[in-house]
């Protein structure tokens, strides 16, 4: 039976190993964004042994590419939504691993890397809503700090600040649930049964 | 005889690339309510009452629907006593180029191989325009439509051979269950699905995207066999339980619409088209006294 979860930042290996697949989540905390650039730059500076900007054990990270706007020396966030999680798959071992991040946010989902990943260090992998980034954006309270912003705007590291955020639906578990094998599993069950009673009525 | 010159054209345009980009269309918003009130799993209702509250924030709030606009077609049905006299695709380009810069889309337009940018979303064949006459039409119609390119990724086309299409054309059935499974949750399910067969490959893949793109999502086909094998094609769809985002769930499909030609005798081309949930359309009727009517706006949901 799936359930709603509240759970706040940072994020505790027991917190983790209570969600299953298709538990219903909502964050309060701190998230931080990354896409492409940011895992290659976040692996460079490991290999180079120099320090990153942020703290990441504990740490909610979510694909995503944000459009934000300055003013009065604050930054505003107009939209947010998540991005294809599956480009980032190189980088599960090391953001789990070495660098204690707990959750994973974003769209589509991620590979058996990840899964092995999530499973050994304790980590989860949670759905956003895809195409909803008006809602998303509402969920931000404040932008406490961006970081190598020379990326560019969407691939910058962005450090948000974020009320009941949600509804994220728990993809991937730390027990090795992953709910998108378990709904293609069925639905290629399902279709033998169709194309079966298509061919029965002929 | 009326003729609707540049600049009036122009505010048109302008006006349903606004009205586009900040909502969905209103069968769309209908099929999601219905379906929010059908599904009975947790995960599944929390996704879909976010797309709801998304879009309806976004109409609140005159904010872009998705932070990635997609891609514009214009359908044009010409009454032959209300012509267009201007070069339609550069009026709607421009009012494309106008919105981006007014912030309604994101730029998202590249050059196909050299991924060039021009960062206002012009370039050759944007948006893609197709033009028919309809002499039965007391009004002028245009639509224009942008549909998101995730889903654009999980599309499919295929030649068959007649022994391929098989008997009651199980083997199209068959394609369509397949390539909906193999999506998964990629195209942000529930999508609209365009079905285009016959013709050659290119006619299948015109009328995939006019099919999704240009009808209404709760319309009836008046092709009455055709009407048949959406309605089929839809409840096997929403029966393999893929679900709205992927997260499994009732709703894998909002509509299933097919349009066709007569093809060869030694082959059937099919093309699959899958539409987000994001279903951006608008559309206007310019009748012969110069009155006009959003289609939107006219719209009435099924009984």
């Amino acid at each position: 039976m799936s359930r709603e979860v509240i759970l706040t930042t940072p994020l505790k290996s027991e917190d983790v190993m209570s969600l299953r697949v298709r538990d219903v989540v909502y964050i309060n905390g701190v998230v931080y964004t990354a896409r492409d650039l940011a895992h290659i730059r976040i692996a460079e500076y490991l290999k180079e042994g120099k320090p990153l900007p942020v703290d990441l054990r504990g740490a909610v990270i979510y694909h995503a590419g944000p459009a934000t706007r300055r003013r009065n020396d604050e930054w505003e966030m107009i939209v947010i939504g998540p991005t294809t999680s599956m480009r980032m798959e190189p980088f599960s071992e090391l953001l789990l691993g070495r660098l204690g991040v707990k959750a994973i946010v974003g769209k589509g989902g991620m590979g058996e890397g990840t899964q092995e990943a999530l499973k050994k260090y304790v980590g989860v992998y949670l759905l956003a809503p895809p195409g909803c980034g008006v809602l998303q954006a509402k969920f931000v309270k404040r932008i406490l700090a961006v970081h190598w912003l020379d990326l560019g705007m969407p691939e910058a590291i962005w450090v948000l600040e974020v009320s009941n955020w949600g509804p994220l639906v728990v993809a991937m578990d730390s027990h090795g649930g992953n709910l998108f094998k378990d709904v293609k599993e069925g639905a290629v069950r399902k279709m033998h049964e169709i194309l079966k009673s298509w061919v029965v009525l002929q | 005889m009326r003729v609707i010159d540049e600049k009036s054209l122009y505010e048109i345009a302008l006006e349903l690339v606004k009205r586009s980009s900040t909502r969905i269309a209103p069968d769309a918003m209908f099929l999601l309510r219905q379906a929010y009130q059908r599904e009975k799993s947790l995960a599944a209702k929390r996704m879909l009452e976010a797309m709801i509250r998304n879009a309806e924030l976004a109409a609140e709030t005159g904010k872009p629907v998705c932070q990635s606009p997609g891609y514009p077609v214009v359908y044009v049905k010409m009454s032959p006593v209300i012509i267009v006299n201007a070069n339609i695709q550069k009026v709607f380009q421009k009012a494309i180029v106008d919105a981006t810069k007014m912030g309604y889309l994101r730029p998202s337009m590249v050059h196909p191989i050299t991924r060039r940018n021009p960062g206002d979303n012009s370039g050759v064949g944007v948006p893609d325009v197709e033009i028919e006459i309809s002499p039965e039409q007391d009004y002028t119609e245009l639509i224009i439509s942008f549909k998101g390119c995730g889903a654009e990724l999980a599309n499919v086309v295929k030649v068959l051979t007649p022994a391929q299409v098989g008997k009651d054309g199980i083997g199209i059935k068959r394609l369509v269950l397949e390539s909906v499974i193999a999506a998964g949750g990629v195209p942000c399910p529930p999508v609209g699905i365009g079905i285009g067969i016959g013709g050659q490959i290119h006619q299948a893949t015109k009328l995939s995207r006019k099919a999704i793109g240009a009808r209404e999502w709760t319309d009836t086909n008046p092709d009455l066999e055709l009407a048949k094998l959406e309605n089929e094609l839809l409840s096997a769809v929403n029966s393999l339980g893929i679900g709205p985002a992927g997260v499994g769930g009732n709703t894998t499909a909002l509509a299933v619409k097919i349009e066709m030609a007569y093809t060869h005798t030694a082959i059937c081309p099919i093309a699959i088209n899958f539409h987000c949930w994001v279903a951006r359309r608008s559309g206007i009727r310019i009748y012969s006294d110069g009155s006009t009517a959003f289609k939107e706006d006219m719209y009435r949901p099924p009984i």
